[in-house]
């Protein structure tokens, strides 16, 4: 299992994913034994990528991404989509061995079961069905079990994480190949003996063993020497199958090409980070990664630990200085005298990253440490995951929506090679770069993609903050955005194209009409017409009988017809939809005048915005408001609030009916209490459309003097909400005017009614404390 | 060997630092009696092969090994050890242990306090030689930090941050230089550090922004945070550990009833964290819940078990002893008290008998 001989025709070798130490003797092996063929753990659905991972001008980390659309229900009746990437960093053996196949001329395969396989042949809740296992290298299983926590209380060291580092990462170099072999195989032999038979079938272990080993067997018909490489946990499985030579592979399924697929993408170090939440790979990834380009550019791994961990201090310390933390050069040197101390004092070959963190937390914290002052140790941290995210070399395979993007990012300066947050502020109105990145952004946004979020800048959809003119937005990339990206590859070949699909797809699934116009708003900030869609969206305000739906869709289109040209947005087709949904809620409006009190204001608010439309763009059809609110007033059952609200707007088109209103106020009054209580919402209607009636030349206030003075006191107080909402329409100085006319009615000051009367301040603390000594004394 | 109340870790474990140095074959720092690797065996346990056969090294601190690891380190360095942390989290003992296992001596301290003052961290004089023979070597009298820079070995610092701060920056020019200048003595007055001198301090965090230390004072030093023990069952250990060897050197011949000394580490740990095992929030006491005053309670019950002729440790007595450990410094701490055994009532009445008669003793707390 563990020869290098000519003669040994199978040579397996263990890797722990992401691990320096096992791309390092696994270079030197393939050098001593010189193979015909690599295999390699790996969904064989990606194998065609290949070439695009070697591809020169890739640089990691890269992925391949896989994604399984469950429609035939084989992998449970949900019908979910499943996707998960296996990620490839400069240190992961598996892109080394790929990379050696690909300068010695071997061929080099992925062995492993098809994605949809893996998926279908794994139970719920187990491997790769996890809830938040995305990632295809995982490496749980050699830190799980009694055998690398009795190794950690043997060997003093704090988890398997520093146990890993200290007997093979740095104590792996130093051995010959075959010696670090057989140290592998032990290990893992050891964590398979541990392993549940039952979790093995239930996270589809055995049936990709079968898969793997049949592979094996058929690839060793044709070559010679054949090297295997695959995670530690699978060797010994593999080693026994091949050896019993009766290997039945599974079975496979047949899947829709649509619904399966593997695509190349830009990865990052962040997400290959274990401690990212995937658990599985290595802690620290750039740190490795570090640690075996350091290996491979001076050709010995003499010295890889500590230069590397040295960088990391020099950096740590730069990025501490920065935040105005105390990290001078005697700290630096303290912590290197004691990174390198500890390293023998613990027997370690040279200073891992443990070290390094240690000898940081000791020297570079100044005082207690707290989560306050530990911000040296994190900043290290952060240092030793990565910032960076990789890059596809070879386009043919990427997607073209990742290409479009990337080169969308290039031409408008937004830097999408990194996972560090940036911010990007854009004037919408002051250059066309501006309204481009907006636009972009926004477009990135509407995809789903996670790039991007909108910190501050006008929001068209909620209607807030029109005024602005600036939008500030914080991005960064990760892997979910090319992820998200590679989702909506069949949507179009640009991120312009995918939103217009995504877009049109949207529309098609609405029924409301406010809804299908929120999409067009979110079309107008992506700066996409809507001209195509204009059609659908007739269809749908059309077919839409929701008064209040149709209302608000016309506030939207509304918004695009008059920031249109702001925008620069070249498309007129919200002018006709406006006129659409008037048609509509003309039609619908003598219906509502008998609405349930709680949907009163809704309906005066469309109203009111009808009023509004037939002052500006509909123009001409004022004549059909008046109509259709004149059969509004006139319907047998009517609404107070929404009553008052069509009075009001009448009298815009026809004086008399101030008389009408003042009527119909005095209707209010001359009733049982019950009606006089309705005056008030009457009130809040009418105010709301037509404040300016109460100064007129008429007897509004001395009757709205009445009806307030005429209530009994509980009756009032039940009312007071409806009153306060029918006031809350009049400015401060209208408020002021209806006080100063309400106090000559009842002999008194305006001061006096809106104030009150100003008491002392001693005789209101002597009132006070003769009400408590009343009450002390009555109990 | 003359028995003493406490005698110093170099005493106590004679045997055991005989056995590490007649085996030691590591590198050690100059003026170092053992390697730091013998060290680390010292504190934290391990074995050592003899010509009479393999000899066990108890394990003398627990909690965090790595921080153990940075102390040697830090010591053998050109940085000086501050431990901080809260009280009673066995910041001296590993301070003394420390400079037992390095130097062979735990005793070279200076008490930090509000009255200490340059002179009791430099050096002072005899005045009747003083005055009789004038400013010389022998009217000198060197404090533990000249001691320390004389022989080579470490001075200890207890409680730095009591001391002034201007008292404390004493410390800078002997840090930095490595020289301490006594002017009265003329040429012969400057003392220069012998390789293997080292300061240890410590300092408690409960007296943080009394006498903070000034900048220039903590660059010399690399600090160390010591955690209270955070896992019971390691408490227990610790608790039952330490009162067997109180009670050994007390003369108290009883066993130690792991039973009461559970229900002691339970209830320190959980007023410390502020939550029950079963995750129900406690009011955590002003008072400091550490493991040594744990210690304390469970040595004064079997004490008074002892003495009044009882047979084993009675619970209600070590509610009584509570009460004298948990509220020292606020009245509030008592009701916190009584509001935990009301809670634990809840949780742990069905725990066993001790654990009943234990909280059926509530009635004590007042």
């Amino acid at each position: 299992m563990s020869s290098l001989s000519g003669e040994n025709r199978l040579l397996f070798f263990p890797v722990r994913h992401h691990s320096p130490v096992c791309s390092y003797q696994l270079t030197r092996v393939i050098e001593k034994y010189r193979p015909d063929i690599i295999l390699i753990e790996g969904p064989s659905d990606a194998e065609e990528l290949i070439p695009v991972l070697t591809h020169e001008e890739t640089r990691l980390p890269a992925a391949v991404y896989y994604f399984y659309k469950d429609k035939k229900k084989l992998v449970s009746e949900e019908a979910e989509d499943y996707k998960c990437y296996y990620p490839f960093l400069n240190s992961s053996p598996e892109y080394n061995a790929l990379l050696a196949a690909k300068h010695t001329g071997i061929p080099a395969r992925f062995i492993d079961l098809p994605y949809y396989e893996l998926m279908i042949n794994t139970s719920e809740k187990s491997g790769l069905r996890r809830a938040e296992k995305q990632d295809y290298a995982d490496d749980t299983r050699l830190t799980q079990g009694d055998v690398y926590r009795a190794l950690c209380g043997r060997t003093s060291v704090r988890g398997f994480e520093e146990f890993w580092e200290k007997y093979f990462e740095i104590g792996g170099l130093r051995l010959s190949p075959e010696g670090f072999l057989r140290q592998m195989h032990t290990y893992c032999l050891m964590t398979r003996e541990n392993a549940d038979p039952e979790e093995l079938e239930a996270d589809g272990t055995n049936v990709r063993e079968r898969f793997m080993a049949a592979r094996i067997t058929e690839e060793m018909k044709s070559h010679w020497r054949v090297l295997v490489v695959t995670g530690g946990f699978h060797s010994s499985g593999l080693y026994e199958l091949v050896m019993s030579g009766d290997v039945k592979p599974p079975k496979l399924h047949t899947v829709p090409a649509d619904c399966k697929g593997a695509f190349p993408a830009a990865y990052s170090y962040e997400a290959a980070d274990a401690l990212h939440g995937y658990a599985s790979g290595m802690n620290y990834p750039y740190f490795y990664d570090s640690v075996y380009r350091r290996i491979c550019e001076s050709g010995s791994h003499e010295g890889a630990f500590d230069g590397t961990a040295l960088d990391l201090l020099v950096r740590t310390a730069k990025a501490c200085a920065k935040k105005d933390l105390p990290a001078a050069l005697p700290d630096v040197t303290a912590a290197l005298s004691m990174m390198r101390g500890l390293a023998a004092l613990r027997g370690v070959g040279e200073s891992g990253i443990y070290e390094l963190i240690d000898a940081v937390t000791s020297t570079f914290i100044k005082g207690e440490k707290t989560l306050s002052s530990s911000l040296p140790i994190d900043l290290l941290k952060k240092l030793a995951v990565g910032e960076g995210v990789g890059h596809i070399g070879d386009k043919s395979r990427v997607p073209p929506l990742i290409t479009d993007f990337e080169e969308q990012c290039k031409k408008l300066r937004i830097d999408c090679d990194t996972v560090t947050p940036k911010t990007a502020e854009c004037g919408l109105f002051t250059s066309a770069k501006g309204l481009a990145v907006s636009r972009f952004l926004h477009r990135c946004r509407y995809l789903g993609t996670g790039f991007c979020k909108l910190q501050k800048g006008a929001d068209l959809r909620e209607n807030r903050d029109r005024s602005r003119v600036r939008e500030e937005w914080t991005y960064r990339r990760t892997p979910s955005t090319d992820a998200a990206l590679i989702d909506h590859t069949a949507d179009g070949f640009t991120i312009e194209e995918a939103c217009r699909t995504a877009a049109h797809k949207t529309l098609a699934g609405e029924r409301r009409c406010e809804e299908a116009a929120k999409t067009a708003v979110d079309c107008f900030v992506m700066g996409i017409p809507i001209s195509d869609e204009r059609q659908l969206l007739t269809e749908r305000t059309a077919a839409d009988g929701d008064f209040f739906s149709v209302g608000g869709g016309m506030r939207y289109f509304e918004t695009l017809h008059r920031l249109r040209e702001l925008y620069g947005y070249e498309d007129e087709s919200a002018e006709e939809l406006i006129g659409l949904c008037f048609s509509k809620l003309i039609a619908m409006l003598p219906t509502m005048a008998n609405l349930p009190k709680e949907a009163a204001d809704g309906c005066i608010k469309v109203m009111k915005h009808m009023s509004a439309l037939t002052d500006s763009i509909l123009r001409s059809r004022a004549g059909e408001l008046e109509t259709a609110l004149r059969l509004m007033v006139s319907a047998p059952d009517r609404q107070p609030a929404v009553y008052g609200a069509a009075m009001g707007l009448l009298c815009r088109f026809d004086d008399s009916f101030r008389v009408e209103a003042e009527r119909a106020l005095g209707g209010y009054l001359r009733g049982a209490p019950e009606v006089m209580k309705q005056g008030a919402e009457y009130l809040k209607g009418l105010f709301s459309a037509a404040r300016d009636i109460m100064f007129g030349e008429n007897d509004f206030l001395r009757m709205t003097d009445e009806l307030i003075t005429g209530m009994s006191g509980e009756d009032f107080t039940e009312v007071l909400p409806q009153l306060r909402l029918a006031f809350g329409y009049f400015t401060p100085q209208e408020t002021s005017a209806t006080a100063k006319a309400a106090a000559a009615l009842h002999d008194t000051t305006a001061s006096e009614i809106r104030f009150g009367r100003v008491i002392d301040e001693g005789l209101y603390a002597f009132g006070k404390r003769l009400d408590e000594e009343i009450a002390e004394e009555m109990t | 060997m003359e028995r003493y109340i406490k005698p110093p870790v170099e005493v106590r474990y004679a045997d055991e630092l005989a056995a590490l140095a007649a085996s030691d074959t590591g590198k050690r720092p100059e003026n170092w009696k053992l390697s730091p690797l013998a060290v680390r065996t010292f504190i934290l346990g391990g074995s050592v092969k003899t010509p009479s056969g393999r000899i066990k090294i108890s394990r003398k601190f627990y909690g965090n090994d790595a921080l153990v690891e940075r102390s040697i380190i830090t010591l053998a360095g050109s940085r000086g050890l501050m431990l901080v942390g809260e009280p009673g989290t066995a910041k001296t003992m590993l301070s003394e242990l420390l400079s037992a296992a390095c130097c062979g001596v735990s005793t070279n301290t200076v008490q930090g306090t509000a009255g200490t003052t340059e002179d009791m961290i430099k050096y002072s004089w005899n005045y009747a030689l003083l005055l009789s023979k004038g400013p010389s070597r022998e009217a000198l009298v060197p404090s533990p930090l000249l001691i320390g820079m004389e022989r080579g070995i470490f001075a200890r610092f207890e409680e730095i941050t009591r001391t002034p701060a201007e008292i404390q920056d004493s410390l800078i020019s002997v840090m930095s230089d490595q020289i301490l200048n006594i002017p009265e003595l003329g040429d012969e007055g400057l003392v220069l550090a012998r390789p293997g001198f080292n300061i240890i301090g410590t300092a408690n965090t409960r007296d943080k922004g009394v006498n903070e230390m000034s900048g220039a004072l903590k660059r010399r030093f690399n600090f160390e945070t010591v955690e209270p023990v955070r896992d019971v069952k390691l408490e227990k250990e610790i608790i039952v550990r330490e009162a067997e060897d109180m009670a050994k050197a007390g003369h108290i011949d009883m066993p130690v009833d792991t039973d009461v000394a559970e229900l002691l580490a339970v209830t320190y740990h959980e007023l410390r964290e502020g939550r029950t095992a079963d995750g129900t929030v406690v009011e955590k006491p002003a008072a400091v819940m550490s493991t040594a005053e744990a210690v304390s309670v469970y040595f004064q019950t079997v004490s008074h078990a002892w003495y009044y002729g009882a047979s084993r440790p009675d619970p209600a007595v070590l509610t009584e002893n509570l009460i004298g450990a948990v509220c020292k410094e606020n009245k509030d701490d008592l009701e916190k008290l009584r509001a935990y055994f009301r809670t634990a009532s809840k949780e742990k009445s069905k725990a066993g008998a001790v654990w009943k008669e234990y909280l059926g003793s509530s009635k004590l707390l007042k």
